[in-house]
């Protein structure tokens, strides 16, 4: 079936599909319609919803019942995603799988609501204390919103690491017609780590102050490496003869998909990289390169954070370029005014 | 194994005094143990029920999660004064206000322990006072002297079990074992929130003997921070 959504009901439509069976929240914009959504409906999909007194609790209350099997859910923006780095940091460093959606807001501090991408940084280098990563899952459609919760607890329990889903507040309001999966419901009792009780007379702990005793180190860098080599995803759009290929992830990769085929239509070799997975960065897709030589950056942040990492993982072999500003959006005939500068 | 906690140590009591009412419930296969950090967390190694190491102060948020969850389980809510009270109080606060379903033990001793004895909110002079530096600076008169309770917190909240005990002696630990099962009962059986405060030796950090704290608890603390049930309901 098919419904007119936004981003984030779509997202809250798919998180259903992806089998969520425990909603802890906080309300904060451009969030707050998953958080309306659970409130509204989670009794009629069997969703146990929580009102958190804080983001903090609410990422420690879906930590336990994830350790209880559920496939628990929070979401927030901006600062609720500070709040919350406590509890991922501990997540990570305890194998607790756990999906959290932050639907990015402008700036630092208090900062405002507009489309942004600042959080960039703060999601794909860990976020909170200590040595870990998050997975980090883009949505840059209503489609993907609907479809990323499950790919995002497929991959929260198979590497037992917590997984953040972003997208702007673009992505997040803008309505589109979207195929709408149907519920499923998860089994609490699925994975062989979820704590029961101790029946079998061998307790099983999550904790992580003993790691030395357990080859955490080697357990750690395997678990980071394996995420690093399968789980690269991208979308890619004309590259194969790009002279310029853009990477944009977010509103800013719809943009860059009109501006593919406005350039080719005009006859520039334009190319397109969207990101799915901003950790692990999908750095094979610029293996299948063959006539790049300019690289150019659109991302709604004025540190230009997505680029550090195209130009380290792409080796600093091309020619670098940045569209970014903290929330304006460039149109379409901005993009193709600077592809004629930079040609 | 060699032994992790003080000598005169409380959480040794404590964690025996559970162990005991758990296994003449027989709830040992249901029990999750959700443990707050510090000398609490030293607990895992002392017992063998499935556990969680809870971030300081998050006792109560993972508990929550986890109970909404397994219903059929008993989880065992445990930590200090600085996490339940500190750290952890707008946890506290929320959970007693929800009238979530916890069995809560706090381990009261007034002091960060773990890390060498600095003064929590629940710290009072009179009770401490032949300690080097135990002045608890950051506190309103009125708290040094009267105490920072919990029954002047959520006393007036719709909770099923609110009751304090001390670690000291036989008398006391044995009215101790009668409120923790108590809870535990309620726990089980109604539902709600059910906490039980337990004063506790720390001999380290208050530089006495054990034999000494335990006099101090009994003189001086209980007389500030009153043993006896406050809700029973």
């Amino acid at each position: 079936m098919k419904k007119i959504l936004n981003g984030n009901e779509a997202f809250a439509y798919g998180a259903l599909a992806a089998g969520v069976d425990f909603y802890a929240g906080y309300p904060i914009t451009p969030s707050t319609d998953v958080y309306e959504f659970f409130e509204k409906y989670g009794d009629e999909f069997g969703v146990k919803f929580v009102h958190a007194s804080s983001e903090v609790s609410a990422a420690n209350m879906i930590m336990g019942a994830s350790i209880a099997g559920a496939r628990a859910l929070t979401v927030t923006s901006g600062c609720g995603f500070s709040l919350m780095q406590e509890a991922i940091s501990y997540m990570a460093a305890d194998f607790v799988p756990c999906v959290i959606l932050n639907v990015m807001r402008e700036g630092a501090g208090l900062g405002d609501i507009p489309r942004s991408q600042g959080d960039y940084n703060q999601m794909t280098k860990g976020g909170g204390n200590g040595d870990y990563q998050a997975i980090v899952l883009a949505a840059s459609s209503a489609k993907d919103c609907m479809n990323l919760p499950k790919v995002a607890y497929e991959l929260s329990e198979k590497y037992r690491n917590p997984v953040i889903v972003t997208y702007d507040s673009d992505i997040a309001h803008t309505k589109e017609n979207v195929e709408v999966l149907e519920r499923v419901n998860n089994d609490i009792d699925k994975l062989e780590y979820t704590l029961k009780g101790n029946e079998t007379g061998k307790p099983k702990l999550v904790q992580n102050i003993y790691y030395h005793d357990h080859n955490y180190d080697e357990t750690l860098k395997n678990k980071y490496e394996l995420i690093e080599q399968n789980e690269q995803r991208y979308s890619e759009y004309d590259t194969l003869d790009a002279e310029i290929v853009f990477v944009a992830f977010s509103i800013c990769a719809r943009i860059c998909v009109e501006v593919v085929k406005v350039a080719r239509a005009k006859g520039i070799k334009v190319g397109l990289i969207v990101p799915i997975t901003l950790y692990p960065f999908p750095k094979k897709a610029f293996e299948n390169l063959k006539k790049c030589k300019k690289i150019v950056v659109v991302e709604l942040n004025i540190l230009k954070q997505m680029r550090r990492d195209v130009e380290y993982f792409t080796k600093q072999k091309y020619e670098y370029y940045s569209i970014s500003s903290m929330s304006t959006c460039p149109t379409v005939l901005d993009v193709m005014n600077f592809i004629e500068e930079i040609r | 194994m060699y032994d992790l906690l003080c000598a005169g140590c409380g959480h040794r009591t404590a964690m025996m005094l559970l162990d005991d009412i758990i296994r003449e419930k027989n709830l040992k296969e249901k029990v999750i143990l959700a443990l707050d950090v510090a000398c609490c967390s030293l607990l895992i190694d002392y017992v063998d029920y499935d556990s969680i190491m809870c971030a300081h102060g998050r006792v109560l948020d993972v508990t929550k999660g986890y109970k909404e969850m397994r219903r059929e389980n008993v989880v065992i809510s445990y930590m200090g004064d600085g996490a339940a009270y500190s750290i952890g109080i707008e946890e506290m606060v929320h959970a007693a206000r929800r009238n979530d379903d916890v069995f809560a033990i706090v381990i009261n001793n007034g002091l960060y322990s773990m890390t060498g004895g600095q003064v929590a909110p629940t710290y009072v002079d009179v009770a401490y006072s032949g300690r080097e530096n135990g002045i608890n600076s950051s506190a309103d008169d009125y708290y040094k002297e009267k105490g920072f309770k919990i029954e002047d917190i959520i006393g007036k909240f719709s909770i099923k079990y609110l009751a304090r005990a001390a670690l000291t002696d036989k008398e006391n630990i044995d009215i101790a074992k009668k409120y923790i099962s108590t809870a535990l009962n309620k726990y089980v059986n109604v539902g709600g929130f059910n906490l039980v405060e337990l004063l506790s030796p720390c001999p380290t950090n208050y530089k006495m003997t054990p034999k000494d704290t335990v006099n101090m608890i009994n003189d001086k603390l209980s007389k500030v921070y009153q043993i006896g049930e406050f809700i029973n309901g």
